[in-house]
């Protein structure tokens, strides 16, 4: 058997899955974070063996597409961890379910 | 100089034949598989072989230089001239015990030691020991270079949280913040070298330099300067050794390692120096190419030389200058080094468009470009002398890191001023 | 890819990367955690190469190993009094019930279309090819990209900075807390 797509397909599901409980159920922002980022890495990891393995008019698209994925993740954490950051200061924990003054 | 010569696999001035040799009689029997991996394996081998040595003449080198420096004899002892002092080091090392501290992460304590390794080693394998000579010739050797030295930091890290003591932790908190800095202003530095060579292949870099007849550090002196000194902080070399200041914090994020796994840390700081040094001499000196000497001399023994001189260099910084502060550090990486390599990047850029699409003569251009780059680089960090009065004097109006829950300098004179209690 | 050291490099990072990111699920300690999504992202960079795209590789190594995970790391060393433990809301079992829907979704979805051509050989020199592509058919999301970075380095900076009043009356507090006679804080 070849390795050929749908492993990778498969292993980027498996990621993403993984990912989607992190960024769900843990409490801790910094722990959330992770997730979004494991997510992400699903993402890409899918659109490069799309790539790899399928024609396309433009080569590589794809991989332009990961190159902007991973500049707005890298946006994103900065300003996740900042807010983060700031939520620490403010009440002294970083447990998502805690943040809650506008919840009721 | 005949061709049969040169390919022969004994011809020492390209090493690469003998695995060339090796590899194709994998071939003619195994499998396919067989031979890349044999390939791959005899790559690591003479890099292992490479770095082994290497190292401990480097203990010897580094101590025997820097007490001429000052002033001293150093070791002399053990063996002829004190040659025999590394082993005599090494055999210390190993006999003495593996302390592991009650309160460390215990599962964390045992992987840095083993992670500094890594990077250590990968990094050889882009380095070009000659025109065929190089693991591999990665089409993104540079980037590969900055990814794979910049992940040094995360073991580091991991050592200084591990050891649950807060000097270590003080001393990780450094070398990240100080890394992140200096990071920074060599991928801007690395990046004008790009700019100009038009390749991020690190063989493709040496080529440019064999192809126009210069080393880049003609051309481009402010940019090998904001290499050495990024791939200094990089290295946690004095005068950056701030994150294992023995006056301030013990000895940083190693205050816990004993026995052969601080002797590991310090011959990974030795090794990542060496390959700093061999890549400053592969971006900024030529590499294995000294006009035209590479056909008679064997072209790794050029780049030995090379890499020797700025390991000198290394060396000699260290045994001169005293340690800086943190904020000093900062003040001169972001105030200095990072706004002159976007400069330095636009001006390269600049430069290449000229040479390219306008097809100026090079033969006038480039010395005519090197000239201008000197006069920017003087005139850059003259007009940074002149604004922050030329550091040493001149103290900064308040504490920089160091404040909040921290202390610093305002807490203490706050402290001194603040009326003194009813006793 | 069919030679045995591709099936090699693909089933061992396959098993690294997936059990890292496992690895993040289950542990107790927020700093075990990030070391397994260290080793995640690293067995991702692996799968990149795999495929033949160094220079996502190669950022990859750079951007999340490099530059992210060190974000992270600094942001757990920064809230000292936070739990550090990696515990799990209320949200832990319909959490778990949507990873799996999902899981089985992405992977009939994966299996069961049929993807078209397939290309043998891989693209050659990728970074030359982005690095056009990004300059001619991408350059208004390029740009933009550009944009959203400095908006987040702004932001970012704003957030987490304090003002200088702050610092002082932090530092007066600290102050007069440190000695026994002035009673307590402001």
């Amino acid at each position: 058997m070849t390795i050929g797509l749908e492993h990778f397909l498969v292993l980027g599901a498996l990621l993403f899955g993984v990912g989607l409980y992190v960024a769900l159920a843990k409490r801790n922002a910094i722990g959330v974070l992770m997730g979004v980022e494991l997510m992400l890495n699903a993402v890409n990891l899918t659109l490069v063996a799309f790539g790899r393995f399928v024609e396309s008019e433009v080569a590589l698209s794809t991989s332009v597409f990961v190159v902007f994925i991973i500049a707005v993740a890298a946006a994103e954490i900065a300003v996740g961890l900042a807010l983060a950051m700031v939520v620490y200061r403010n009440r002294d924990t970083i447990n998502v379910d805690r943040v809650n003054l506008l919840k009721w | 100089m005949s061709a049969w010569l040169l390919a022969a696999w004994y011809d020492l001035r390209d090493l690469s034949g003998i695995s060339r040799e090796i590899t194709e009689w994998v071939a003619s029997w195994g499998p396919e598989w067989l031979a890349s991996a044999v390939s791959g394996a005899i790559g690591a081998i003479g890099i292992l072989a490479v770095i082994g040595p290497t190292l401990m003449i480097l203990i010897w080198t580094e101590r025997k230089v820097i007490a001429r420096l000052q002033v001293r004899y150093g070791p002399n002892r053990v063996g002829p001239r004190g040659l025999l002092q590394p082993v005599a080091d090494a055999v210390k090392l190993i006999l003495k015990e593996e302390l592991v501290p009650r309160a460390a992460d215990k599962w964390l304590f045992f992987l840095p030691p083993v992670l500094v390794f890594i990077p250590a080693l990968l990094v050889w394998g882009v380095l070009p020991f000659g025109p065929h000579m190089q693991v591999a010739d990665l089409n993104v050797g540079v980037l590969f270079l900055l990814a794979v030295s910049g992940t040094n930091v995360l073991a580091v890290f991991i050592a200084g949280w591990a050891s649950n003591n807060k000097y270590a932790l003080f001393g990780a908190m450094r070398v990240i913040a100080m890394t992140i800095s200096y990071e920074i202003a060599m991928v801007l530095a690395l990046l004008t070298v790009v700019f100009l060579t038009g390749t991020m292949s690190i063989n493709g870099i040496v080529l440019w330099q064999q192809q126009e007849d210069l080393i880049l550090i003609v051309l481009l002196p402010m940019t090998a300067l904001t290499f050495l000194l990024g791939a200094t902080a990089e290295l946690n070399r004095t005068p950056m050794d701030i994150a294992e200041a023995e006056s301030e914090i013990v000895a940083g994020y190693h205050t816990e390692y004993s026995g052969m796994r601080f002797g590991l840390f310090y011959a990974v700081e030795l090794a990542n120096t060496l390959v700093m040094s061999a890549f400053m001499a592969t971006f900024f000196l030529g590499g294995w190419w000294l006009w035209g000497l590479d056909a008679w001399v064997p072209s790794w023994i050029i780049l030995l030389v090379k890499t020797s001189l700025v390991y000198f260099v290394f060396i000699w910084l260290r045994g001169t200058l005293p340690r800086l502060r943190i904020d000093q550090l900062m003040t001169f990486c972001w105030k200095l080094l990072v706004p002159a390599g976007l400069l330095f990047v636009a001006i390269a850029a600049v430069e290449r468009t000229l040479l390219l699409e306008y097809a100026w003569d090079r033969t006038i251009a480039l010395p005519v470009m090197a000239v201008i780059n000197a006069a920017v680089t003087v005139a850059v960090i003259g007009a940074y002398a002149r604004v922050t009065g030329a550091g040493a004097h001149r103290a900064p109006a308040g504490p920089r890191m160091a404040r909040g829950r921290l202390g610093g300098l305002r807490a203490a004179r706050q402290l001194a001023q603040a009326p003194s209690g009813s006793d | 890819m069919d030679g045995v050291g591709h099936h090699l490099a693909f089933w061992s990072l396959a098993v690294i990367t997936v059990g890292a990111a496992l690895g993040i699920l289950v542990s107790r300690n927020l700093i075990h955690a990030m070391v397994m999504l260290i080793l995640s992202f690293i067995g991702v960079a692996g799968l990149y190469l795999l495929l033949s795209a160094e220079f996502i590789a190669v950022v990859q190594i750079l951007v999340y190993v490099g530059a992210i995970s060190v974000l992270m790391l600094f942001a757990i060393l920064l809230t000292p009094r936070a739990a550090r433990d990696n515990a799990e809301t209320a949200m832990r079992y319909p959490g778990l019930i949507l990873m799996g829907l999902v899981i089985a979704a992405t992977v009939f979805v994966a299996l069961e279309t049929d993807w078209g051509a397939v290309r043998e050989e891989p693209v050659a020199e990728s970074a030359r090819i982005i690095g056009q592509s990004l300059i001619n058919e991408f350059v208004l999301p390029f740009e933009i990209a550009a944009v959203l970075l400095t908006a987040a380095l702004v932001g970012a900076v704003a957030l987490a900075r304090r003002d200088d009043e702050d610092i002082d009356a932090h530092e007066q507090s600290l102050t007069l807390e440190g000695r026994e006679d002035s009673g307590g804080s402001s």
